[in-house]
This record gives structure tokens, C-alpha cells and sequence, in this order.
């Protein structure tokens, strides 16, 4: 089975993710993209705690670049999770193919604008976003699967 | 910081959530850490006054853990990313033991006892002191815990296996429900009584559920209480 959700969150595994959309999408597996955490035994103990039903995998961004193709060929269902629009720039940034990126949570921060009440971004997200949307990557906004789902065109005109 | 945590949702809003009461209930703490150097100590404020989101019952394992990375000194960043990482866990696992479990543990056994026969203020005192002598224990016990733990807090978490003690506490309230159905359906003042408007207006409310999911509650909360309203005006001036 595909990757079936890739999610930039940077609450990463929470209720939304594991009850709103892991009810929706029934993932085996959540893998965790990002760096600092693949080094950090503590934080992995701490997500891994929100997700007791499935397989939780921490990997960084040269790693999962490496395993991408393969983890669309496994016959496991996984929901690719990253904190930032970095690290989901760093893992697609010139892969090729098909990706539809979920935006779901970026918190208010004092380098990030409003764009919608869950979504808050920087100058360099917008550019990072801009940057997959032009290789073909479909990038939209929503929080839960019963939410509206906003376009990036709309997320970036905001 | 215990009685402080009670009021964590006083300022709850949808941008910082429990944000700011999470610092107000750190403040003592840092206040002791910070209290010579004004601006390390607004700093340290306004840090913790950030977006933050647990379960209310829960949320003195992640205030202990910080008063304790505080104290011994550590950097923001791991300040920061400890408290984003611990938000998940805590807001599942309280979900689950607390709103999905103790509660309406309690409140199955208050209206048994209620159905059989006991006064009810005191089946009210009773489930306020039961539901409360869990609830308070459970944010003591977080709060100790997270103190000893600070940012291993996962691990002592794990071993507590709080989801293990939940799923123990739903046979007896699967159990609770069983019996609470039972008279019910069976007591002369049960089911049996209201007639068949009230059990159509029900059976339209379960339908109304099945078919549109919890996107139905708030729509079906409002048509209750309308039609709850239309009824007492009409039994009043009729």
C-alpha cells in the first residue's frame, strides 16, 4: 500500500492526526521525519506514547529520501509526518512524481504570519511551498478529513 | 503549582490554548529560577505562554517535568521541544482515561445507584467526591511524577501503562451501562413511561447520529434543547 497521507504537523502525533485522520486512513505505521528527533531518544519515547495502536518509525531527511520509494511499494499503510515545511521540503524536494502534502498544524510564532486558524507561516515556508508546487506536488490546507480542504493557491493569497 | 493547575483552561482560546494558564502555573517556579534577572524571567514567560495543548487532568506531568528542566538549568530549545513532543501523549491518554473512561465510570455508577432507589443529592455528593477524589489524585500523581522524571518523563509514562489502566476500567463500566439499559427499560418509571413521542423523538436522534456522525451533535444538541423549550412553554400556558 502508497503512503497514504504525508502531513506537515508540527504537534507531529496527536489527537488529530492519530484519532481524526488515523480513523479515516487506518495507518499501520506513522514515521516521524526530522532530524533533531532521530537523535533524541526522550522525544521519541514521548511520540511514540500518542500512537500505542501502530508502529511509530523515527528516521531523519536523508533517510526517509532514501526509503520514499520504498515505502510506497510496502504492503503497510503509512502517514509521513514532519514538523516543519522544511523538513517536508528537505524529503520531496526534487523526487519526482506524484505527493499530495497535507498542511495541518503550524502554531502561532513571531516569524509566522496567519494564514488560516491552524496554519501560520514564514516567508521561507511560502517559498518552499511555491518551490514543490512548481516540480507537482499538490499542497493543500486541512486540519481533520471532515475539514474543508484549502488550496494553496488560496492558503498563499491569504 | 498543583492548585494553580486547576484553573490551567482559565484563559483557554484557540490560538495559544491552554498557553497562558500553563505559565501561570509555572510562574512560582519561575520565579524561584529566574527571580534575579527580570528579563530572563519575562522571557521564560512569555516561552511558556506559547501554544500549548494536554489533557486539563494531565497537563501536571508536563508542568512538573519543566519546573524540573527549569531548575536544573536547561536550554530553551529542549524546554521547547519537550513541550510540544509531551502534548500528544497527554492529550490522548487523558482523553482516553479521563473523558472516554473515569468519567463516565462515575457518573454510569451515580445513576445506577440513583435507579435504585438512593436520594439524589446524595447520589449527586457521591459521584462530585468519587469523580473528584480520581481526578485531583490523578493531577498529584502527574505532578510528582513529572518532577522525579523531568525529560525521561516517557519512559516512566510507558511503564505506567495509563491506556492499560483505562482498558481495566471499561469492563466495569461496560458492565454499568449493561445494568443502568437493564432498569431502564425494566422500571415501571423507565422507558416504559415517557410514550411514544419521547421514544420517537429519541429513536430520530439515534438515527440522526448513525447516519451524520459526531458532524450531527451540535445540530441535534440544538434541535433538543428547542424542542425541550418548545414543550415547557407549552405544558406552562396550555
Amino acid at each position: 500500500m502508497p503512503v497514504v497521507l504525508y502531513r506537515v504537523d508540527e504537534r507531529l502525533i496527536h489527537g488529530q492526526v492519530v484519532v481524526g485522520w488515523g480513523h479515516e486512513l487506518r495507518p499501520d505505521r506513522y514515521i516521524v521525519v526530522d532530524d533533531d528527533i532521530a537523535e533524541s531518544s526522550w522525544e521519541q519515547e514521548l511520540y511514540a506514547l500518542g500512537a500505542p495502536e501502530a508502529e511509530v518509525l523515527f528516521t531523519s531527511i536523508a533517510q526517509a529520501r532514501e526509503r520514499l520509494r520504498m515505502w510506497d511499494t510496502e504492503p503497510v499503510r503509512s502517514v509521513v509526518l514532519t514538523r516543519t515545511v522544511a523538513a517536508m521540503y528537505g524529503l520531496l524536494d526534487g523526487q519526482g512524481g506524484h505527493f499530495d502534502v497535507n498542511l495541518g498544524g503550524l502554531h502561532a510564532g513571531s516569524d509566522r504570519i496567519p494564514v488560516l486558524d491552524y496554519l501560520h507561516l514564514t516567508a521561507r515556508d511560502r517559498e518552499d511551498l511555491n518551490v514543490l508546487a512548481g516540480q507537482g506536488v499538490t499542497i493543500s490546507g486541512r486540519s481533520l478529513p471532515d475539514a474543508p480542504k484549502v488550496p494553496l493557491d488560496t492558503i498563499l493569497s491569504s | 503549582m498543583l492548585l494553580r493547575s486547576l484553573v490551567i483552561q482559565g484563559v483557554w482560546n484557540y490560538r495559544t490554548m491552554l498557553g497562558a494558564g500553563f505559565a501561570f502555573a509555572l510562574l512560582p517556579t519561575l520565579k524561584r529560577v529566574f527571580g534575579d534577572d527580570p528579563v530572563a524571567l519575562g522571557q521564560a514567560i512569555e516561552r511558556h505562554s506559547e501554544h500549548f495543548n494536554a489533557h486539563p487532568s494531565l497537563a501536571p506531568i508536563a508542568l512538573g517535568a519543566i519546573a524540573r528542566l527549569e531548575t536544573d538549568g536547561a536550554d530553551s530549545d529542549t524546554v521547547r521541544r519537550f513541550r510540544t513532543a509531551v502534548c500528544g501523549p497527554l492529550g490522548g491518554l487523558g482523553d482516553t482515561l479521563v473523558w472516554a473512561t473515569w468519567l463516565p465510570l462515575v457518573a454510569v455508577c451515580a445513576l445506577v445507584l440513583y435507579w435504585f432507589g438512593a436520594p439524589g443529592g446524595g447520589v449527586a455528593l457521591t459521584f462530585v467526591v468519587v469523580y473528584n477524589l480520581g481526578h485531583l489524585g490523578l493531577r498529584a500523581w502527574g505532578l510528582r511524577l513529572g518532577l522525579d522524571s523531568g525529560r525521561d518523563v516517557g519512559a516512566r509514562l510507558t511503564a505506567a501503562d495509563l491506556g492499560g489502566v483505562a482498558r481495566r476500567l471499561q469492563g466495569p463500566l461496560a458492565l454499568g451501562l449493561g445494568v443502568l439499559c437493564g432498569v431502564i427499560l425494566a422500571s415501571p418509571e423507565g422507558l416504559a413511561a415517557i410514550g411514544p413521542v419521547w421514544v420517537g423523538f429519541g429513536s430520530l436522534a439515534f438515527l440522526v447520529g448513525l447516519v451524520g456522525g459526531h458532524r450531527a451533535w451540535r445540530p441535534a444538541a440544538v434541535l433538543t434543547v428547542v424542542v425541550i423549550a418548545w414543550f415547557g412553554l407549552w405544558g406552562r400556558f396550555s
